[in-house]
């Protein structure tokens, strides 16, 4: 009886989003693996003298011999400008870990204590939000001497408090769940409830705020050399490149900032991109795709 | 009403409908496997089984809803006029002209199907815009109209889904599926979490749409809540129909014929209160042969080949004496 | 076993959900709780079940007075008592997979170890086979998955057991497995049982005693 049915093809329901929403996730990873691998590769096989200047060729424009050019004392632009995104990727990547971490602390010990420690945590959070984010980081890395040590303190130590946030709401949502309370009633410690349900449960959440955190990171550490200071001028990073050629923007030598300018926007996009699918996949209402 | 099905075609004829989804490392599972029937205006079929059965990814294969593993297979007309196969349809068809305007879905949990932070009122003065070309001036009046019309108190349109009891969410999500007046109505374990009364208001209300004329699917495991309203009654397991029957056969003194409907109604408090043993097999492995034999007090060698439903029952021992 | 007396408990003070309730369950005693939706009694059971603090009212457990809920209560008060939720799907952490869902109240009071053979065998006494063990909630049904939250209320041996609709969510032939399941672990370690529903059939056929929950106005 089913010989007729058995011949039919599976027929997909409406799949149409599914190609665009491929391609976006494709060209981002080979983005950031394409940078991940210059910033790796490049430095040992091209070592960059930071101080060394080459005035005979200062302000080529792109060409064979530099394909992105030279700045105002003759350096390449192209190398220059992986070495500055290697600063830009650590400090990015460090300041994101240091203050997702602190964030997540300070979060889950809000949201699983509640009460009077929640009420003071989250206005120290309000008060720590009120201060603009690149004020309080120039206060931090005026503190120290340029580095690029500072500058991560700078981004980590601004940059938890929506971390903070998101964590500590998504654990008072999971504190009401019946499972809390059946695990309460199972003997479990306040500290066992914690760490075993609430913590594993905002991890992917946590981490989403980190991945996204990365381009923040790299904004403010660029802002931060691009005002002096962050990395020290003659460092090569893309903030002190931008900062150092935005004079010869004005006689029209466009390469010396629209290059080591790209090198920040398309990595951060190519992250954003990463981050937006990994937002999907964690999205619950797709984790359970099975509705039985 | 056999006779009204006879000489037009059913308002939903489903034919050999299969869904399975894929799963990571190629698994498949197989939810729901060759599964026909019809619904005729003005009748009530009620598809009962324990969790787990495939019921529900039948509703949401009918109204494609289904996520992206998914596969179907087979038809699903829905007519009586310009039939239209659900299953092949494109999506944007389905949006467009099928989803509220000739099918429309009253949900497991009216309280997360209501948007929170709007009143009834403008839900169902939007969905009204939506489905139904009306002036504006037209809309509160439309809206008001379709309330009623699921028994929606009037004064309580301007609160919202948190403010309502469970029995007025419920009437709330009923009055947006009645909107356009859809033929087609499916209801997804509306009775869940209910206790009695409302059952049996919720219950009563369905009747009555369905005896104005609309053809009502229930998806149900509340097997008082189907004999109260269904005119028949499919037994659904393991994804496979397994019993076709009125609901006062079923019900009443024939009684059940498939040994598992059987188990399942003497599994009511009200009857022997005894479970059936063991559990259902699992939708990625299933049996050659009949899936319930595995359970069944009256399976012979037979029973690994595949019993087809005839006569309303897919069982090899069905004609055979019930020793009650 | 558990004594309730005055109890008056809910979420915003100055708008209980239950007034004044006083009830008592014996030991070995089925008392079920009776009641429409929304009408308090999910509230009473985490009452009962040290879930909840009550806004006045004491609790007795085995005639000691309770003086702490939640975190507060002692584990040895709390262990005592077994829950059983209406929603298996959120009572369940959706991270674990049901057989360290089942042996999570042996870890958490440190004796996984010896509880093991238990969990085990309880997993078998709910009917889930080895191969749905492995398996975290959202890739079981309801029904397993409200078998395995059984599971797990009675694997430290409560002597009170609370099912706060414990079935509302279950087809008949499921209910009735789960119901027998509870009375067998009742007559071998003379537990006592307090049942929360609004299935007057249901509680009739399973409950020695069933009392009408009384109606609260619902508020608006």
């Amino acid at each position: 009886m089913t010989a007729s049915a058995a011949e039919q093809p599976w027929h997909a329901p409406g799949t149409t989003r599914r190609g665009t929403r491929t391609a976006r996730v494709v060209v981002s990873a080979v983005l950031v693996s394409a940078a991940a691998l210059a910033v790796l590769l490049v430095p040992p096989l091209f070592p960059l003298d930071q101080q060394a200047v080459d005035l005979t060729a200062k302000l080529s424009a792109p060409g064979a011999d530099h394909l992105f050019g030279t700045d105002e004392v003759g350096r390449d632009v192209l190398l220059r400008s992986v070495y500055g995104l290697r600063v830009s990727l650590l400090v990015g990547l460090v300041a994101a870990l240091v203050a997702s971490g602190i964030g997540l602390a300070v979060g889950c010990a809000a949201g699983a204590l509640g009460g009077r420690t929640d009420r003071v945590v989250m206005r120290l959070v309000d008060t720590f939000t009120a201060v603009p984010h690149l004020l309080m980081g120039i206060f931090i890395v005026a503190m120290f001497r340029p580095g690029v040590w500072p500058v991560v303190a700078s981004v980590g130590l601004t940059h938890w408090v929506s971390t903070a946030r998101i964590v500590r709401a998504e654990v008072l949502s999971l504190r009401a769940r019946p499972f809390v309370d059946a695990a309460i009633s199972g003997g479990a410690s306040r500290l066992r409830v914690a760490a075993r349900h609430l913590v594993p449960a905002v991890l992917p959440q946590a981490g989403l705020a980190a991945v996204l955190m990365v381009p923040h990171a790299i904004w403010h550490e660029s802002a931060l050399s691009f005002l002096g200071l962050g990395i020290p001028a003659h460092e090569a990073s893309l903030g002190t490149m931008i900062n150092g050629a935005r004079g010869s923007l004005v006689t029209g030598e466009w390469w010396p900032t629209l290059f080591p300018g790209l090198f920040i926007v398309i990595p951060t996009l190519a992250i954003a991109g990463l981050a937006g699918a990994w937002r999907e996949r964690i999205n619950p209402r797709r984790r359970s795709e099975l509705v039985l | 009403m056999n006779d009204a099905s006879a000489a037009r075609p059913p308002l939903l004829a489903v034919h050999e409908l299969s869904v399975r989804f894929l799963m990571p490392g190629g698994r498949h599972v197989a939810a729901v496997n060759g599964v026909s029937f019809e619904l005729a205006a003005g009748e009530c079929l009620a598809l009962v089984g324990e969790s787990g059965c495939g019921k529900s990814v039948l509703a949401s294969a009918l109204l494609g809803l289904l996520p992206g593993n998914a596969r179907t297979r087979g038809t699903a007309l829905l007519g009586p006029d310009d039939r239209i196969d659900l299953l092949g349809a494109e999506e944007t068809t389905l949006a467009r002209t099928v989803r509220g305007r000739r099918a429309g879905l009253i949900p497991q949990s009216p309280a997360a199907h209501l948007t929170p932070v709007r009143t009834v009122r403008s839900q169902l003065e939007e969905t009204v815009r939506e489905l139904r070309d009306t002036r504006r001036g037209a809309l509160r009046a439309a809206a008001e109209a379709a309330a009623a019309r699921a028994a929606f108190p009037a004064d309580h349109l301007d609160r919202y889904p948190h403010q309502l009891s469970g029995g007025l969410a419920q009437r709330a999500a009923t009055a947006l599926a009645l909107v356009a007046d859809a033929p087609l109505l499916i209801a997804d374990e509306p009775t869940t979490g209910l206790d009695r009364d409302l059952v049996d208001r919720t219950v009563d209300e369905l009747r009555r749409h369905t005896d104005e004329g609309h053809g009502l699917l229930v998806i149900t495991h509340d097997l008082a809540a189907a004999a109260r309203m269904a005119d028949r009654v499919a037994v659904m397991y393991a994804g496979r129909i397994v019993e076709v029957a009125t609901a006062a056969d079923f019900f009443g003194a024939a009684g059940p014929r498939h040994p598992y409907a059987r188990g399942l109604l003497d599994a009511l408090p009200e009857r022997a209160f005894a479970p059936i043993p063991g559990l259902p097999p699992e939708l990625d492995a299933l049996p050659e042969g009949c899936a319930f034999a595995a359970r069944c007090d009256r399976a012979t060698d037979i029973c690994t080949t595949l019993p087809a439903l005839t006569g309303g029952v897919a069982c090899h021992h069905a004609s055979e004496a019930v020793d009650a | 076993m558990l004594e309730l007396e005055h109890i008056t408990a809910g979420y915003v003070r100055g708008e209980p959900v239950v007034r004044e309730l006083s009830l008592t369950v014996a030991d070995g005693e089925a008392v079920g709780l009776l009641g429409p939706s929304g009408c308090g009694k999910s509230t009473l059971a985490k009452v009962a079940a040290l879930l909840h603090r009550p806004f006045a009212g004491t609790v007795r457990l085995a005639g000691e007075p309770v003086r702490g809920f939640r975190y507060r209560a002692p584990r040895a008060q709390r262990t005592r008592i077994g829950v059983v939720f209406q929603q298996p799907r959120l009572a369940a952490d959706p991270r674990l997979a049901l057989r360290d869902l089942i042996a999570e109240p042996a870890r958490a009071t440190g004796r996984g170890q010896e509880l093991a053979e238990r969990a085990a065998a309880l997993a078998t006494e709910v009917g889930l086979g080895p191969e749905l063990l492995g398996r975290r909630p959202h890739e079981v049904s309801d029904g397993q998955l409200q078998r395995a939250c059984l599971a797990r209320a009675l694997l430290l041996r409560p002597s009170l057991l609370i099912c706060d609709e414990m079935t509302a969510m279950l087809d008949a032939s499921t209910t009735a497995a789960l119901v027998a399941v509870v009375e067998d672990y009742r007559r071998e370690n003379g537990a006592a049982l307090l049942a929360v529903g609004h299935d007057r059939v249901l509680l009739r056929r399973w409950c020695d005693r069933v009392l009408d929950f009384p109606a609260v106005p619902a508020t608006a």
